[in-house]
């Protein structure tokens, strides 16, 4: 694909280059353009500095500054500040956090569901990408995967009221088994960790496609032959051949769906049970139920955050040792 | 929907009258001439659109209404804006006003200014909950309380009369409650006040209740499907028959009712809790004078507060309202006078205290 | 490859076609069902509830607005993502991992956090809330989406080309201009599909900074308060349809373009 595309915008390049001198050639020749291409460049160090000096300060005042703003709330005792309240310096909202078990089971459950979500995630889309990257024409491949993407236009409120339709004892799935005469009585699916992971896994299956799909779309094919040529079995190059090569794409879409399930908050609440209250719903209680305590919530925010981002360096550490390992 | 459509042309109708009977007023005709617009925090279908078009076009008063669907996220909005905030009205929950009020987002209102405040029930307008530190702080619109509702295709009227069969193993897998509503409803069952007002000065027995209320919970936890937030999941697990029973606030069950769907409610012989929606001004609002206009508008007429419960499912704090609701609907908004007779409503005075009790409580039931 | 692992392919393929698609379909039927609940058994059809949408001028404007912060927030997105994906890639400088985090950083707080976070800094920097507000957080929201799929696509780019286009004495710009950004198109298309769903979607963003006009999912929160009726189908339905419809015809309307010039 990449040899491809080069080649055809080379070939372009030179039949264009006739009506092209016209725009680029009087563009770079324009005074004022030319002015501002020399001062622009000329030092590295110039260059470096106009191309760096935007995207510094975007990320410091605009992604930086609301994390900030979060780290300053969950350091006070209490925010917003009545008038005639003064605001102190503290560090009890997260002291409140290691104090009390009773936060430690659905903080530990999140993890570990998000962990379990992301396998999940991976193995199901993982086919999928291969195929849509390996046995379909370049040609129909566009189409097949915006067929994909069709579903994700309709909001999560929306999309997670039809898995009830879909799981409920009344719903479809139920119903098409009752009707067949498999089953006597509804199987309850709903409000289990399986409904959650049949809403979750429809969060988060475009997030791990579209990378483990363009890796798997720039694998060339001609190394695969080459291994079947020597007598290797679909297997043995699956695992020696395929898998390694798009390593990148499932680290670089585990680490995002696994980053992403940490703060689903709608649909757990939705379709989960008694028993699978996640960390984002206990974040979000001290915002909506208890709303005067914004502090601990944006405490207990910041640990979330934390674990989460130690979790997935961990798992980069682990991926590019692999990859590594499979290069030597 | 055919029926939804009749209803809203039966509505139009009654809204024309009513146009009619608030032409003359004088506080109108002034209003028309200072124009200017009026914003309002709300739920959906709380301001009736006859009615809204119907101000608007008489007082020159454009109404900006801003759709909330909880407590706390207009709590945190206003507390973002605090302290010029853009809302003139909001809605809140009686119960909640100390919350607001401690945080000086509320401004005290002048009834003084209200000529129909005499149009509303006293038995909303008067009642304990409504004073706080010797001011009125909401204009009380629609009333709710937590109800007991059953399939009546499963479950007998007579099942319904007490709270036990919630937690009984008859029903185990198929009841859904709010835990937060559930823990003040368990320690009223438990003969407690479950407001904790009785116990404002004895920190340590209201901690032991709580305690038992949790254990409770936590003990029947095995039993309960879902533990739900809003009305609309419980719709749906009525309709889905994933539930038999639950616990709801009357105004989502009252819909499924109007809707046909076999549904009963209950207010328990253990007792319940009602709460109040009131219209509320908020302080340093930049329309206050519009906001007095409105909400003097609003209450003109029992009509009005029957079009709310038609849209709402929730009880009419107006008098006479219920004369302008179909036989359903008053059906569905109505319940015998011995079982009103064991509700009373939530009071706020303890509120500290109490969600700094039950809160956690709640975490550790949903950890359990 | 065997024929028989391609047959296998192809249904788990499908499978998760229905897997996707199953639950889209239970949307759009439950819009045609006559009663103020979504579920089963229907009784009951009417047509109602889909003409319902089109008569009704205050979703109408919902999904347009909708519609346009969707727009704008994403051509930001995009300008300011492929610009830091551009310094980041291939790049080493001192604080380079810093500003890398940095730029991840919103993709990665819970939606709640992260409106709550951004309500509080736009009251610090005095953006009133509004549709500008709306937009300013869908854009920042997004540009860590488009930072990672540019750089990805980036990274692929035979340093050859731009060489070449150096020596032929084309300064950085028109060389960044004539090759680099053409090959980036196909990274940006997919990135700014990535953000007009993102910010078409968002709720919670869109209700903490928004002001008295709703966008479609804001008016759709407020609608399930009383209750999920099967007007919120007809309405994400209509909405569906409608984006589709606009999608392929900006598809359309830049081939076109291209071609044209």
């Amino acid at each position: 694909m990449t040899y491809d595309a080069s080649a055809r915008e080379e070939r372009g390049a030179v039949a264009e280059s006739a009506s092209d001198r016209t725009f680029w050639g009087r563009l770079s020749s324009w005074a004022p353009y030319q002015w501002l291409a020399t001062f622009a460049t000329a030092s590295p160090r110039r260059q470096f500095l106009i191309l760096a000096v935007f995207p510094i300060l975007w990320v410091l005042t605009q992604h930086l500054g609301p994390m900030l703003q979060m780290l300053r709330v969950s350091l006070t005792d209490a925010y917003p500040v009545a008038p005639g309240v003064e605001q102190h310096f503290t560090f009890d909202n997260y002291l409140s956090f290691f104090g009390d078990s009773i936060f430690w089971m659905p903080f530990f459950r999140t993890l570990i569901f998000a962990g379990v979500f992301t396998f999940c995630t991976l193995i199901i889309t993982y086919p999928v990408a291969y195929f849509l990257a390996r046995h379909v024409s370049p040609k129909n491949r566009m189409l097949l995967l915006l067929l994909l993407l069709i579903p994700f236009w309709v909001g999560e409120i929306v999309r997670t009221y039809a898995i009830m339709i879909l799981l409920g004892n009344t719903g479809a799935v139920n119903m098409v088994l009752r009707f067949f005469g498999l089953i006597d009585r509804p199987i309850p699916f709903m409000y289990t960790s399986f409904s959650m992971g049949v809403g979750i896994v429809y969060l988060t299956a475009l997030y791990m496609l579209l990378p483990l799909y363009s890796s798997l779309e720039k694998l060339p094919k001609s190394m695969n032959e080459a291994a079947a040529d020597l007598g290797a079995g679909a297997w043995t190059r699956f695992r020696r051949i395929t898998l390694p090569m798009t390593l990148e794409g499932i680290s670089s879409g585990c680490t995002l769906v696994f980053l992403i399930s940490t703060g689903f908050y709608a649909t757990p609440v939705l379709l989960g049970g008694p028993s699978t209250t996640v960390f984002a719903e206990t974040i979000a209680g001290f915002f909506h139920v208890a709303g005067d305590q914004w502090p601990t919530g944006a405490a207990f925010a910041v640990i979330m955050f934390l674990a989460a981002l130690a979790i997935t360096a961990a798992f980069q550490r682990l991926m590019t040792a692999l990859r590594k390992g499979d290069t030597k | 929907m055919t029926k939804l459509i009749l209803n809203r042309r039966k509505f139009l109708n009654t809204a024309a009258m009513t146009g009619a009977a608030l032409a003359s007023p004088a506080y109108l005709r002034r209003a028309h001439a200072q124009g200017g617009e009026v914003n309002i925090w709300t739920y959906n279908d709380f301001v009736p659109e006859a009615f809204k078009e119907q101000f608007e076009s008489e007082t020159g008063i454009k109404v900006n209404v801003r759709l909330v669907d909880d407590q706390g996220k207009q709590f945190n909005l206003l507390a973002a804006e605090a302290p010029n905030p853009s809302v003139d009205i909001m809605t809140v929950a009686g119960h909640r006003f100390l919350q607001f009020i401690d945080s000086d987002l509320l401004a005290p209102l002048d009834t003084d200014r209200l000529s129909n405040w005499g149009n509303i029930n006293p038995t909303f307008s008067e009642s304990d909950w409504s004073t706080i530190n010797g001011e009125k702080w909401g204009a009380p619109i629609l009333s709710g309380m937590e109800v007991l509702a059953y399939n009546t295709d499963y479950v007998s009227p007579e099942e319904a009369e007490t709270w036990d069969t919630l937690f009984s193993e008859k029903y185990s897998g198929q009841t859904a409650y709010i835990i937060q509503d559930m823990m003040s409803i368990i320690m009223l069952k438990m003969g407690y006040d479950g407001n904790m007002v009785a116990y404002m000065d004895d920190p340590e027995k209201a901690a032991a209740i709580v305690e038992e209320a949790k254990n409770f919970l936590i003990e029947h936890k095995p039993l309960v499907r879902k533990y739900y937030d809003g009305g609309a999941e419980f719709q749906q697990m009525m309709v889905n028959q994933d539930i038999l029973l639950g616990h709801s606030w009357n105004g989502p069950a009252a819909a499924l009712i109007n809707d046909g769907f076999p549904l009963g409610m209950a207010i328990p012989k253990e007792g319940s809790y009602g709460f109040v929606y009131t219209y509320n001004i908020a302080k340093n609002c930049p329309n206050p004078d519009n906001a007095y206009t409105f909400l003097n508008a609003i209450l003109a007429s029992p009509e009005i507060g029957a079009a709310m419960t038609k849209a709402s499912g929730f009880i009419s704090t107006y008098k006479d309202a219920s004369n302008h609701l179909t036989d359903l609907e008053k059906k569905s908004t109505s319940f015998p006078d011995e079982q009103l007779a064991n509700l009373q409503f939530f009071r706020a005075e303890a509120n500290e205290m109490k969600y700094g009790l039950v809160d956690p409580a709640v975490e550790a039931i949903k950890a359990a | 490859m065997t024929r028989h692992n391609r047959i296998l392919l192809s249904c788990v393929y499908w499978a998760f076609v229905a897997y996707v698609f199953v639950p889209l379909i239970l949307m759009v039927l439950m819009g045609f069902k006559d009663s103020n609940f979504i579920g089963f058994p229907i009784r009951s059809w009417t047509l109602d509830w889909y003409t319902g949408v089109f008569a009704d001028t205050e979703t109408l404007a919902a999904f347009g607005y909708s519609v346009a912060i969707a727009v704008l927030s994403t051509v930001f997105s995009v300008i300011v993502g492929t610009w830091i994906a551009v310094l980041l890639e291939g790049r080493k400088f001192w604080g380079r991992a810093a500003i890398f985090g940095m730029t991840v950083l919103p993709a990665l707080i819970p939606g709640i956090i992260s409106a709550i976070a951004f309500r509080i800094y736009a009251r610090y920097l005095g953006i009133e809330p509004g549709m500008g507000a709306i937009v300013w957080s869908h854009a920042v929201h997004n540009v860590p989406f488009v930072v990672l799929v540019v750089m990805a696509r980036l990274s692929t780019l035979p340093k050859s080309q731009i060489e070449a286009a150096r020596d032929l004495g084309a300064d950085p710009l028109i060389a960044f201009l004539r090759i680099t950004f053409p090959y980036l198109v196909p990274a940006i298309m997919g990135a700014s599909i990535f953000c007009l769903l993102l910010s078409f979607d968002d709720f919670v963003r869109s209700f903490f900074l928004g002001g008295y006009e709703p966008t479609l999912p804001v008016l759709i929160f407020a609608k399930l308060k009383s209750g999920m009726s099967p007007e919120i189908n007809a309405i994400a339905t209509v909405a569906l349809v409608l984006t589709a419809v606009i999608g392929v015809w900006a598809e359309r309307f830049t081939r076109r373009m291209n071609k044209d010039s």
